[in-house]
């Protein structure tokens, strides 16, 4: 079961941290407020679906720079930007950097709302997706190093012959380590494999064949 | 009697004659006794004749005691000691005539020896009318030093710019003590040129000033109305029968004057300032000594009046630049300014909408309604404090001087470029002393100083690491100033060069007027003040401000 989501607001403005926890209380959600973006940092990151409403200016590190290193980190968290007064590089330095928005105050609460709804829906895709990959990594270490020489070459398209030829072994003995490997991998088929081998960025390893 | 009535020689008698008929009183005296006089000697003493002057001692012809204190006796003997031993001498002497009025007489005094004796031979002249003369020239020079001394101390005033009313009065006094009798004024010509405006009348009735003071000028308005409306002397003998006086013969009545000359006051290129007028008790027609004293009134009320206009209009220009300046800063900060406002608004807005959307559900919570208007208040205040803030520094303003606290400046002007500093990745280290004594100025326009200097070390370290961006305001009573200093870590300055910061169009910014700096000298130093730049020893700038301490503390 998946912990409910929180909006994590970075703001010098008290007054303004107050009203988007009011705000965000309206669809339900909590949010988790600091007053710099050193003191983000310096907490740790929540279990369960979340997004960054970020000042553009506050005192010490700015909001652009913690965009740079939120971006940076293990867990790259969809980032909303508010400024009192935003021009037009600022906002395009922050969208570029893969904002999910950037608001000028006063703004809709209907327009945060949204925005903050749309950088839940991606966390929890972006955290899908990395625990797939965590997923997939693990089973990938569970593989022995013969099978992942075996597994980098069948995703790279070699047939079992090419690879006993390879590898320096029979065809036979390879059938069996392809057949650990797509156990290992719960893969469906190799197609799968391949979709795999994409995401754990697996290429073939190059192994010195006995002369 | 020497020769007398003998048979004379021809030539004996003409010197017979020119003894007797000589204008010079002459006296002949053997061994203290009178032996002779001629009939002017007997007129100028008033004797009744020859005979009775004869018969006189000479002490009885002079008062006991001369006037340098020796008595009349011992000085006639010393006297006539010199004269015996050098033949002749001359010397002033008090003489008393036989009514008893004494009067100085040059004396020349000659030893003729005679039959083994010696004869003295008194010549005297009346000197009453030179002495009188040479008292009067010496008052006169008296009087005409105190006269020059008086226009320079008043010359004086107008330099070390004391008020025009002063300086005026001063004048007038000055002016009145030249005449018995007499009293003047100064007035001024309205900036619009038609109406007559208070300058100077010390002495003159309260009622007549009051009514004067703002009276239109005209053709027939007076003295002074019509001299300022022709632009020439106008001189009233009788202001009960002038008929330039008709509208006003009821406030000169009262006011008990009669007399009434008036002059106008000129710039130097004709334009007429104003006038200067003398009055009197009783019908009178000025002499040539008044014209002379006019002539010395209207040129320094002129410089005066003219020297006041001038100040005014620089003052005026000097708070014009001022603001032009004051306006420029706030253009530079316009993005922060935005921010602090649309901060709370930001906020209040968000809030109000949150309450009409809880408003329209069926089962309110009123509990955070309430809660969220609170909030909205207190934002609404925090955005409106804001905007008062600035509205102060933009607003134009008359500069006026007050009793300030320094330290309660910079913190406002800390409060001010807060947010530019965040921007600026700035950080502001104050050290204020709590206790600092009073300065004396415009609040407006220190803190335009202050703010400037600010921005200015800000934008110093525009290109310092950010984490080296450290400006510094303190605040220290020193040696009876109250100095303000604010360090940067910036590009810092050649003190070589430190002075030319301060003339007007040197910038080192790429969109700068070049004038904030210029401007900013001329307002401290108006209020008494400096204003200097030094390099920071750790790198960056020093600027510092003094003013004079004005009491010992307040709060």
């Amino acid at each position: 079961m998946e912990k409910p989501p929180v909006v994590i607001v970075v703001d010098d403005d008290v007054s303004f941290r107050n009203f988007l926890s009011r705000l965000v209380g309206t669809i339900g959600l909590k949010t988790v407020p600091f007053e710099s973006a050193e003191a983000f940092l310096a907490a740790p990151l929540p279990d369960s679906p979340a997004c960054l409403v970020l000042d553009v200016q506050m005192p010490g590190l700015s909001g652009l720079d913690l965009q740079r290193q939120v971006a940076r980190g293990s867990r790259p968290l969809p980032i909303i930007f508010t400024t009192g007064h935003g021009d037009i590089p600022m906002t395009v330095e922050a969208m570029k950097a893969g904002a999910v928005g950037f608001f000028s105050k006063p703004f809709r609460n209907q327009d945060m709302i949204d925005a903050i709804k749309e950088g839940i829906v991606r966390d929890r895709e972006m955290r899908k997706q990395l625990n797939e990959l965590a997923e997939i990594q693990a089973r990938y270490d569970s593989l022995t190093s013969r099978e992942r020489e075996v597994f980098a070459l069948v995703t790279e398209g070699s047939l079992n012959k090419q690879i006993a030829h390879q590898l320096g072994t029979s065809e036979r003995t390879i059938k069996a380590h392809r057949s650990q490997v797509v156990q290992k991998m719960k893969a469906d088929s190799v197609a799968d494999l391949v979709r795999m081998a994409d995401r754990l960025k697996i290429r073939p390893q190059i192994t010195q064949k006995s002369a | 009697m020497i020769g007398a009535n003998q048979q004379q020689a021809p030539s004996e008698l003409a010197l017979r004659l020119v003894f007797e008929r000589s204008p010079d009183a002459i006296l002949l005296l053997d061994n203290g006794v009178f032996i002779d006089c001629n009939q002017a000697a007997v007129d100028m003493l008033r004797a009744a004749g020859k005979d009775e002057l004869l018969s006189l001692s000479p002490s009885d012809l002079s008062p006991a005691i001369q006037p340098d204190g020796a008595s009349s006796s011992t000085k006639a003997q010393e006297m006539i000691s010199v004269a015996l031993e050098r033949g002749s001498h001359r010397f002033e002497w008090l003489a008393k005539r036989r009514n008893g009025s004494e009067f100085p007489v040059e004396v020349l005094l000659t030893a003729i020896p005679f039959q083994e004796r010696q004869i003295l031979y008194a010549v005297c002249r009346d000197i009453s009318r030179r002495k009188e003369a040479e008292r009067e020239l010496a008052k006169s020079r008296v009087a005409d030093d105190a006269f020059r001394a008086g226009q320079g101390r008043v010359l004086e005033m107008i330099a070390q710019g004391a008020t025009l009313s002063d300086v005026l009065a001063s004048l007038v006094t000055l002016i009145e003590a030249q005449s018995d009798g007499m009293v003047c004024s100064v007035l001024q010509l309205s900036e619009d040129g038609k109406h007559i405006r208070h300058g100077a009348a010390p002495h003159l009735p309260e009622i007549y000033v009051q009514a004067v003071n703002g009276a239109p000028i005209g053709p027939k308005n007076g003295s002074c109305g019509t001299a300022m409306y022709r632009g020439e002397p106008v001189i009233v003998t009788d202001m009960l029968t002038d008929p330039l006086w008709e509208d006003y013969r009821e406030l000169a009545k009262l006011s008990g004057l009669r007399a009434c000359w008036s002059t106008p006051i000129f710039t130097g290129y004709g334009k007429v300032l104003g006038s200067f007028a003398m009055y009197y008790r009783e019908p009178q027609a000025p002499t040539g000594s008044e014209t002379r004293l006019t002539e010395v009134a209207t040129h320094i009320a002129g410089i005066a009046i003219e020297h006041e206009r001038a100040q005014n209009e620089l003052q005026h220009t000097r708070s014009e630049l001022a603001h032009v300046a004051r306006v420029t800063t706030m253009g530079e900060l316009a993005a922060s300014i935005a921010h602090e406002v649309n901060q709370p608004l930001g906020a209040i807005v968000g809030n109000a909408d949150i309450c009409l959307s809880w408003l329209q559900q069926e089962e309110a919570d009123l509990k955070q309604v309430a809660e969220a208007l609170r909030d909205i208040a207190a934002d609404g205040h925090r955005a409106s404090q804001i905007i008062s803030r600035i509205r102060s520094l933009v607003k134009k303003h008359v500069p006026e001087k007050s009793l300030l606290n320094l330290t309660e400046i910079a913190r406002e002007v800390i409060g001010l470029v807060g947010h530019e500093a965040q921007r600026k990745q700035v950080t502001v280290y104050s050290q204020l002393d709590e206790s600092l004594p009073a300065v004396e100025a415009d609040r407006v326009q220190l803190q335009q100083v202050l703010l400037n200097l600010v921005m200015n070390g800000m934008e110093a370290m525009h290109e310092t690491d950010a984490n080296e961006r450290q400006l510094t305001l303190q605040t220290v009573m020193s040696n009876g100033s109250v100095l303000a200093t604010v360090s940067d870590r910036g590009m810092g300055i050649d003190p070589a060069k430190a002075e030319q910061l301060f003339k007007p169009f040197h910038t080192t910014k790429a969109n700068g007027m070049g004038m904030g700096l210029a401007i900013s000298r001329s307002i401290i130093e108006s209020f008494g003040g400096k204003l200097w730049a030094e390099a920071n020893a750790g790198g960056g700038a020093i600027f510092t401000f003094s003013l004079p301490a004005r009491s010992q503390e307040i709060h």
